[in-house]
């Protein structure tokens, strides 16, 4: 860490913390609900359950988004942030307002659409302090002493998700309408905008960690991001495809977004060719192999298992089935949540001045929730399919196919319980690294940029290959 | 090899030329959705409908148009499915029409609220969508249903539901082959206004049956007659 209101970044992430803690106690209810157990009902229905379980998960993203950003920028950008103190209002707003909405599900203050529950005088909120965000980590990057490329294809993903949040407030009587512009916040975000963070994360990432040339790291992220953006715009029509719209959505629905997978092997092959290229050996071994792991776990996640549904001809049958939350869960995890688990586990120990990534504890959260997360979408992935064979394809009685499903929820909830060791591992370890360091810890622990003298590693990496 | 410069217009050009083409597409299908979700039809009663749905949040147990969650029923063809009956049933007391099931929210609606969802629900099931949710193609393989010869539309969408014939339908009330044998044309006229009249602790809910409706079904329940 070089400087000072970098810090900032750990608050960040201590809320996603808490919030990803929560996150997974309501998936557990929900779990439990589809098996039959749902002795909550009369006070956590299950639609309750859901739009908590989603929302906390979209809020702890867009947490490590900020956080991730308030990290990198200063030390991209080379100097402090622009109004520390702006950030600091601006975290425990966001904050507030994520929990009044959560326990305002609890009394049915909501706005009945996936994923966008958050009531309206909320998401106006939300909107101003994304703003805010925004003309800090801008203002910083602008009075800034460089701008790279990674600083600017964070900057610009972080903006267009907070444009792209206002078309989903747009009002309308028309169900096709309001379902049309909802997939310009979710769609647009995952398989777009957030992309973009995504890559300029990862970029910064592989830089510091692998210490390959920043010109070649920045040139793949142009290329992925124009394979993003190529497919993941007109990709969108393949949530066009039922719900009222013309029929040649698809077509274009179908081909644009059989070609999204490119984008994540395109991220696949470029984290393991430039883990194979470290020409230096890092430290933090463990943020490598987050940071590695994500660009693996996002193409099977998001890549393959949603080229598996994304086709009309499938899609027909297996549209709005737990075949979609088999693909949902892993995309989220391997993309977004493992990225965020990787910014992290590289930017603790220069916060804290602490190196706890030696620990078995490290090992066990990356291992246990990833095997534990694989385990949750083969399950997810039983129950889908054979819920598509028997109601969408044999036309059998939605509550009788449930029925012969509930014991895939037992699978899920076994594999829970172990992605839960691993993500209960990763928070201890959180806790156990302690408060940020008050001053910055300067160049020794401080590790080198690929277009930086790397002299000052030697102190901290005693094994550094070169 | 490709350089930097390259890989940025790459991302540039390809990014216009995709967002362009979207906002076109944008512009053609706010053209057409009118027509395919018959916009005129939007009553005021369908307006509100939607809003109940959106506040009830009904979206966070069932699916519509395939969005939303995956715990209960997909419903955007429910009215064609269950019939206006069952599903006023439903939406007046869940726990009635599937006891002992996976739990609906009691949401004790009034009548006017009902018609307001009723009306929405029939709106969308009215929407072009391209074939969504499709007719079941494996469905022939299976034994063959028993033959629905002759029967009101409103026993195959709400009474099967709960009663079976010749071994096809739902098991929460008794099956109904023989009931014309059981029983006469007055005392099923009775029932079906009204169970509890019947029979005070009857477990068959009230379905608002119009008197049309009734004579329909007491004609039919007649026919079920045992073989001797
Ligand atoms: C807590 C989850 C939950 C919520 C919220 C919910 N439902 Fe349901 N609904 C169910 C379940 C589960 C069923 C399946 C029948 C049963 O087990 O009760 C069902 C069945 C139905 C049916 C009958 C479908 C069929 O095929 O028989 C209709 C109609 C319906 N719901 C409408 C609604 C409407 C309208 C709302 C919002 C006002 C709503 N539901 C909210 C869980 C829910
Ligand atoms: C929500 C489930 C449900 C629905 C829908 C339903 N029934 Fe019933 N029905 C029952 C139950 C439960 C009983 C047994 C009542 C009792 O004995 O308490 C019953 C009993 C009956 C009986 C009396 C049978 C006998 O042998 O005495 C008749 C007749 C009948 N239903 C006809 C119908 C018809 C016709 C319809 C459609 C309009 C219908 N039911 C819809 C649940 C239902
Ligand atoms: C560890 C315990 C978890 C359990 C038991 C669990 C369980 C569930 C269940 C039962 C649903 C609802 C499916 C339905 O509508 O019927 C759901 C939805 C969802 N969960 Fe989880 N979940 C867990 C963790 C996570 C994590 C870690 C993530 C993200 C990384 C996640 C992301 C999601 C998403 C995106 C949805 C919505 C899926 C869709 O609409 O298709 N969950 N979860
Ligand atoms: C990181 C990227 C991705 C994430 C986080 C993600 C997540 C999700 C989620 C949560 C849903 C459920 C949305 C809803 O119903 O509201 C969904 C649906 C879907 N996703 Fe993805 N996804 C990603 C990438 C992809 C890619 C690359 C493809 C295609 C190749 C794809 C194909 C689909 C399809 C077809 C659906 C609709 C499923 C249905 O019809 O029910 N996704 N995705
Ligand atoms: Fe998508």
């Amino acid at each position: 860490m070089k400087y000072k209101s970098q810090k900032v970044a750990y608050w960040f992430f201590a809320a996603c913390m808490l919030l990803f803690s929560l996150q997974i106690v309501y998936g557990f209810i929900m779990a439990f609900a589809h098996m039959g157990f749902d002795g909550l009902h009369q006070i956590i229905p299950f639609n309750v359950a859901r739009a908590t379980h989603t929302n906390l998960l979209v809020m702890w993203m867009l947490l490590g988004f900020m956080g991730a950003a308030y990290f990198i920028i200063p030390e991209e950008a080379d100097r402090e942030i622009y109004w520390p103190r702006l950030a600091y209002v601006q975290l425990i707003a966001f904050v507030l307002v994520g929990v009044t909405a959560v326990i305002g599900f609890h009394f049915g203050w909501w706005e009945g659409r996936k994923f966008l529950e958050i009531p309206r005088p909320l998401d106006y909120l939300v909107v101003i302090d994304v703003l805010l965000f925004i003309a800090n980590i801008g203002m910083t990057i602008w009075k800034g002493r460089r701008m790279t490329t990674t600083s600017m294809v964070l900057f610009f993903g972080l903006l267009m998700a907070a444009l792209l949040y206002l078309p989903g407030m747009i009002d309308t009587n028309n169900q096709t309408t309001d379902s049309y512009l909802r997939w310009w916040v979710v769609h647009l975000w995952v398989e777009g905008v957030w992309e973009l963070i995504m890559g300029g994360i990862l970029a910064f990432l592989l830089v510091k960690l692998t210490g390959v040339d920043r010109e070649i790291v920045e040139k793949w992220l142009y290329v992925i991001v124009g394979l993003t953006f190529l497919s993941g715009i007109l990709g969108t029509g393949h949530h066009y495809y039922y719900i009222g719209t013309p029929r040649y959505w698809l077509i274009i629905g179908g081909v644009f977004s059989a070609m999204e997978p490119l984008a994540f092997l395109a991220m696949a092959i470029y984290g393991i060719t430039m883990w194979r290229k470290a020409g230096r050996h890092h430290p933090n071994q463990i943020a490598l192999l987050w940071t590695v792991g994500t660009c693996v776990m996002s193409f099977v996640g998001a890549g393959f298992l949603g080229f598996a549904h994304t086709l009309p001809q499938v899609n027909l049958y297996t549209h709005g089935t737990l075949v979609t939350a088999m693909h949902g869960h892993l995309a989220f995890w391997g993309a977004y949540a493992m990225l965020i688990l990787a910014i992290i586990s590289y930017s603790l120990p220069l916060m804290t001045g602490r190196k706890r990534y030696k620990g078995p504890t490290a090992s066990l959260a990356f291992w246990a929730s990833n095997i534990g997360m694989l385990a949750m979408t083969v399950a997810f992935g039983i129950a889908g399919v054979a819920q598509v064979t028997l109601e969408r394809r044999m036309g059998l009685d939605f509550l009788d196919v449930q029925k012969e499903i509930q014991v895939h929820f037992l699978g899920l909830v076994i594999a829970a319980s172990l992605f839960t060791v691993g993500a209960g591992a990763f928070i201890y370890d959180f806790i156990r690294y302690g408060m940020p360091n008050a001053e910055p810890t300067g160049s020794p622990l401080e590790d080198g940029d690929g277009d930086q003298d790397e002299s000052s590693d030697a102190e901290l990496a005693p094994e550094v290959a070169e | 090899m490709l350089s930097k410069s390259a890989a940025k217009a790459f991302f540039l050009i390809g990014t216009g030329i995709s967002f362009l083409a979207f906002v076109g597409l944008t512009y053609d299908t706010f053209r057409q959705i009118p027509a395919r979700t018959h916009a005129d039809q939007i009553t005021p009663e369908v307006a509100r409908g939607k809003e109940i749905w959106d506040h009830k949040n009904c979206m966070g147990c069932h699916t519509i148009f395939g969005e939303g969650a995956y715990y209960a029923p997909e419903l955007t063809k429910v009215m064609e499915r269950r019939g206006e009956v069952f599903v006023r049933g439903m939406l007046r007391d869940p726990a009635a029409m599937y006891p002992g099931q996976r739990q609906m929210v009691q949401y004790d609606f009034t009548d006017a609220e009902i018609d307001d969802l009723v009306a929405f629900l029939t709106w969308i099931g009215h929407v072009d969508t391209n074939g969504f949710p499709a007719d079941p193609p494996l469905r022939q393989h299976l034994a063959p249903a028993a033959s629905a010869d002759g029967r009101p539309l409103v026993f195959q969408q709400t009474c099967i539901a709960c009663h079976s014939v010749g071994g096809a339908g739902g098991n929460v009330g008794p099956a109904l082959d023989g009931v014309g044998t059981r029983r006469d044309a007055d005392y099923l006229t009775r029932w079906l206004h009204d169970p509890s009249a019947v029979k005070p602790e009857a477990r068959m809910p009230q379905l608002g049956l119009s008197d049309a409706q009734v004579t329909e079904l007491v004609t039919y329940l007649g026919t079920l007659r045992t073989e001797h």
